[in-house]
């Protein structure tokens, strides 16, 4: 039997630990009261941790929330029952009988330090549904573009290691990676889509854009700093009408920012394409976009690199 | 046996004279081989053909002058060639023997031009180890290496060594690691051998990201079997029957290089299996970076090598336990294989005899910025700031004043003129607050804002950052904020404090040593240059002249002629003035643009 | 292509040493063919080519074959410095084949001074 009574003291059960549940819980705790945190995931911390910025005040979302989990996952006065549902309540307000069900977890909670081994240890890659690799493959390509990846595949192995190679492949063929080709690679490769992309999004030589017929790039290496490379980018900026990492409307150029070029003896340094110019001013960058606006320009290291260096 | 009839021939064949021309990136990008094929053209024309040997080189480090070429055995350098005065240097030198003045090295305006090689204080200051056959061979003909004692020591380590002997001797060269840290090379590859597991990999980092250095991809390009050899070595030492060699995409010179380097050594068998007849099976295979900073770190290049996102992860195990794969792993930069050769071949012994108490040998530095020769050195440990600078590197073009040399990349700092004699080893540099790192030396002189280089480096790190760590992704940013906040003259005063402490939990607070090192750009530019932080914040004022926010530009009526080329240049048009008359800036539209400035030869453009 | 052993290495090295030496800039000998526009028209190309002929005939690897300009002796010419290290060098004048040739085999080669054709001893230079 349930008994009502009037000091309502005790234990407090909290559902759902999102910031919200976290900061209620974590307000009871500190007043004294003992806390229950039942939360259906896996970890506390609900949406908010998957967000960037918050509305309206544009805030971090993972600076106010990171420390409200800290503190709740090391307060004495909470414990936590995360992969656990509330299945029923009985009872009145200070004398509450409420059954959770823990799902199993498969792993010894009070051993387990949380270290990571055995998700990067794990032989199973394991792929949603919505990426279902024989999916997926059924993405229609044109002939010429399934033959372009057909023939870059052909140069590489056939696993997970070549990712990259074939991803620069496909970069330097188009000048960008087409979404298409790339749920192509996932199926091809037997990796998740999100790995491709989060590889795609990752390095700064790939773009997700098409990309101009000439790829300006600034090298913005300290040597170049110091003598003036940011104003070079400025000014192609100007020149071309286009932010950093934009593309003229004519698809003829782009301009990226490129860490160091490695030519430092140079400097300022930029690349057209595969053609390196050193020693840039701004007064300069006319006479040279001249030459790529007008003609076919042969490319290619091997041939030579054009300068302006003794003008 | 081998001798190919070919190679016999040629290498038999009696020149009087060998041009060795440079084709690094640096000179090529200055056209080096249209100045190469000219060469070729006007001696065929000559019929010297039969007497003259053109061979392009790998960079000879001299890159602010290039296109050079050495010519042999005279040992006369001359510099920026054109294809224009090529006719004229063969006329004069091959055919007449009259070396040309006017191509040769002049130090200064009225200094008499240097003909030789080795008069030049660039070259003769320097003690080459590493770099000890650039210029001197063609980078794609194998025989050329072994013909300067290449794969001896591969051969001396096989044959006579086992590999504890092998280990033994490169613990006590006292070699470190050249990539940054400086972890005692012996002690890593010890490690790694110790670690259980008969599957073993060894890899080369060649992603050399540290902005301003560029001593590995000039390794590569002119001296790629010095890196192979170490490798292999260092492979028999530790174990490995694999190794991976990880160089970044915007080297396609240095790639293509290396790729025929090792088809060659393949073919010779020093490459692959039963390497030198010994029964050691060993091979290489080249993995492209693709432009991330964070993939020099180790456990990233890792995760970028087996096609995951590559991310650092925590250490312990370190990649000597579980690397690739998770078999054990070891990973050297460029320069330390590179090292190793030499010192198999001339011993531990010879090779403790360069360099300071803790850090031996030598070190390869890239010179670049504000100074007269910029281009790569090699000088032993111990060498200090100022020979570099001033004997090496020639001083501060324009007869500026020095200001300071960053060193070490974004994890380095920046080290002040009063320090400029400091002897530079790894310890030396962390007590100035800086780091040895890739070897980057970039010399600022007084038109360089310091604030403006500490908001650089939090900008390059905020692009590149992984995004792993909370206080590295979110930490760098909110100092970058500040940072350019101050640049802009909207600093306060109480900013500088709230950098210290950003900086203590980004440094104590990030997994890898990009975070961990992210704030010495700040650290040492505040605790050496704290005047310009407080010029920017109280006075509103940029000294150097540089922060857009705070300057302006102005004529100088007593030296404008009216000219008219900065009026013409202008992009926003606000240049007034008549020809032949002084000019004067509209400040209002005026963008700060500074393109007056670069234009004027008569410096009358002056920034306030 | 057979494989390599360890003692291949060293015959590809000197199979590469003639090059070596040039480049470094070393050897145990020096020979100047003048060849100035006097040199040129009185035949110096010829003595240059035969020079270079015996050195790879005979396998010279260690003596390093230079020209220079004009002597100051037009009427002597075709003409010829040859300098072993750490001795005087010899000019000879008057140059023919068969005088190179001999020169090549006693002095180069044999270290003696063939005094029949030399011109003098030493350098007008100070050094």
């Amino acid at each position: 039997m349930i008994k009502k009574t009037d000091q309502k003291v005790g234990a407090v059960l909290v559902v759902g630990a999102g910031v919200g549940g976290m900061q209620a819980s974590l307000d009871l705790a500190e007043a004294g009261y003992n806390v229950y945190l039942v939360e259906k995931g896996p970890s506390i911390g609900g949406v908010m941790a998957q967000l960037d910025k918050t509305f309206p005040t544009n805030d971090c979302a993972m600076c106010t929330l990171a420390p409200r989990m800290v503190d709740c996952g090391g307060h004495l006065n909470i414990e936590k029952l995360t992969y656990s549902e509330v299945e029923s309540i009985e009872g009145e307000a200070g004398n509450f009988r409420i059954r959770v069900r823990k799902k199993p977890r498969f792993i010894n909670e009070d051993k387990c330090t949380g270290c990571g081994t055995c998700t990067t240890n794990c032989p199973v890659l394991n792929i949603a549904h919505f990426e279902d690799v024989d999916e997926l493959g059924k993405v229609q390509l044109k002939e010429e573009d399934r033959q372009i990846f057909q023939q870059i595949l052909s140069q590489h192995d056939i696993n997970r290691e070549s990712i990259i190679a074939v991803l620069q492949d496909i970069n330097n063929r188009y000048r960008y990676l087409p979404d298409d080709i790339l749920r192509h690679v996932a199926a091809a490769l037997n990796v998740p889509l999100s790995l491709v992309y989060s590889l795609a999004t990752f390095y700064n030589a790939f773009s997700l854009v098409p990309r101009g017929k000439y790829v300006i790039r600034v090298c913005m290496g300290t040597a170049c700093h110091v003598q003036g490379g940011h104003q070079i980018l400025q000014g192609l900026e100007r020149m071309l009408n286009v932010p950093v990492g934009g593309t003229t409307e004519d698809m003829n150029f782009s301009l990226e920012e490129v860490r160091c070029l490695g030519c430092c003896g140079l400097a300022p340094v930029i690349t057209i394409n595969e053609d390196l110019y050193g020693s840039v001013t701004q007064a300069k960058l006319p006479k040279i976009l001249k030459r790529y606006r007008e003609e076919e320009v042969s490319v290619g290291i091997a041939s030579e690199g054009v300068s302006d260096a003794k003008d | 046996m081998m001798p190919d009839e070919v190679i016999q021939k040629e290498a038999n064949k009696a020149y009087r004279a060998h041009l060795l021309i440079c084709a690094g990136t640096g000179c090529v990008s200055n056209r080096a081989f249209k100045v190469r094929d000219a060469l070729v053209e006007e001696i065929q024309k000559r019929g010297l053909s039969d007497e003259v040997q053109v061979i392009a080189t790998g960079c000879q480090g001299f890159c602010a002058q290039g296109p050079i070429m050495i010519f042999q055995p005279d040992g006369i350098f001359y510099q920026m060639l054109t294809e224009e005065n090529i006719s004229h240097l063969v006329e004069e030198h091959l055919v007449k023997g009259r070396p040309v003045p006017k191509l040769m090295y002049i130090p200064s305006v009225d200094e008499p031009p240097i003909p030789k090689l080795e008069d030049i204080d660039f070259f003769n200051k320097q003690r080459l180890l590493v770099l000890r056959n650039r210029g001197l061979l063609d980078p794609e003909k194998i025989d050329e290496y072994i013909a300067r004692d290449g794969y001896q020591a591969l051969a001396k380590a096989l044959t006579t060594m086992t590999p504890e002997q092998i280990i033994d001797e490169v613990k006590s060269s006292g070699l470190r690691g050249r990539g940054g840290a400086g972890f005692p090379t012996g002690q890593k590859w010890a490690i790694a051998r110790k670690s259980p597991g008969d599957e073993k990999y060894i890899i080369c980092n060649a992603d050399e990201g540290d902005p301003g250095a560029f001593m590995d991809r000039s390794i590569i390009e002119s001296d790629p079997h010095s890196v192979l050899e170490g490798m292999t070595i260092g492979a028999f030492a530790i174990g490995a029957a694999h190794g991976y060699i990880y160089i970044r995409e915007e080297y396609p010179l240095a790639m293509k290089r290396l790729h025929i380097a090792i088809d060659q050594a393949r073919d010779y068998g020093l490459l692959g299996e039963d390497i030198l007849g010994t029964g050691f099976n060993f091979d290489v295979s080249v993995h492209r970076g693709a432009g991330a900073f964070v993939c020099g770190e180790e456990t990233s290049l890792i995760g970028s090598l087996e096609g995951r996102t590559p991310e650092p992860r925590i250490r312990p195990p370190f990649p000597a336990q579980s690397g690739v794969w998770e078999k054990p792993t070891n990973i050297n930069n460029v320069e330390t294989w590179a090292n190793v050769p030499v010192i198999i071949n001339r011993g531990s012994a010879w090779y403790t005899s360069l360099g300071t108490e803790t850090s031996k040998g030598t070190k390869v530095f890239s010179v670049v910025g504000k100074v007269n020769n910029t281009g790569l050195v090699e000088v032993p440990m111990g060498t200090t700031l100022r020979e570099i600078v001033y004997d090496i590197g020639g001083g501060i073009p324009g007869g500026k004043r020095f200001k300071a040399v960053q060193t070490g990349g974004p994890s380095g700092g920046c080290i002040p003129e009063s320090k400029i004699d400091l002897p530079i080893d790894f310890e030396r540099l962390t007590e100035a607050g800086s780091i040895m790192g890739s070897g980057g030396l970039i010399v600022m002189d007084e038109e360089t804002c310091m604030v403006d280089v500490a908001r650089y480096f939090l900008d390059f790190l905020r692009g590149e950052s992984c995004g792993k760590c909370t206080t590295c992704r979110e930490g760098i940013a909110a100092m970058h904020d500040i940072v350019a906040d101050i640049c802009n003259g909207e600093g306060k005063i109480e900013d500088i404090e709230l950098l210290k402490d950003l900086s203590e939990a980004v440094r104590d607070a990030s997994l890898c040593a990009l975070g961990g090192t992210a704030p010495n750009p700040v650290l040492s530019t505040l605790q050496y240059f704290r005047d310009e932080y407080d010029a920017h914040i109280n006075e509103k004022k940029c000294p150097a002249g540089v922060c857009r926010a705070l300057i302006s530009f102005r004529i100088d009526p007593e030296k404008c002629n009216g000219c008219f080329l900065c009026n013409k240049q202008c992009p926003e048009k606000v240049i007034h003035g008549k020809p032949k008359e002084p000019q004067i800036i509209d400040q209002e539209g005026c963008i700060k643009c500074g393109v007056c400035r670069e234009s004027c030869k008569f410096g009358a453009v002056i920034v306030e | 292509m057979p494989k390599i052993k360890p003692e291949d290495l060293n015959k590809i090295a000197e199979r590469m040493r003639r090059q070596t030496l040039l480049r470094e800039g070393a050897g145990r000998a020096k020979v100047t063919v003048h060849m100035g526009t006097c040199g040129i028209s009185a035949g110096a190309r010829k003595i240059m080519s035969t020079l270079l002929t015996l050195f790879e005939e005979q396998n010279v690897e260690d003596v390093i074959l230079t020209t220079s300009g004009c002597a100051g002796l037009c009427s002597r010419e075709p003409m010829m410095t040859v300098e072993i290290k750490d001795h005087t060098p010899v000019k000879y004048a008057d140059l023919d084949e068969d005088k190179t040739r001999k020169i090549f085999h006693d002095h180069i080669i044999g270290g003696k001074i063939v005094t029949d054709y030399a011109l003098g001893k030493g350098s007008e230079r100070i050094s």
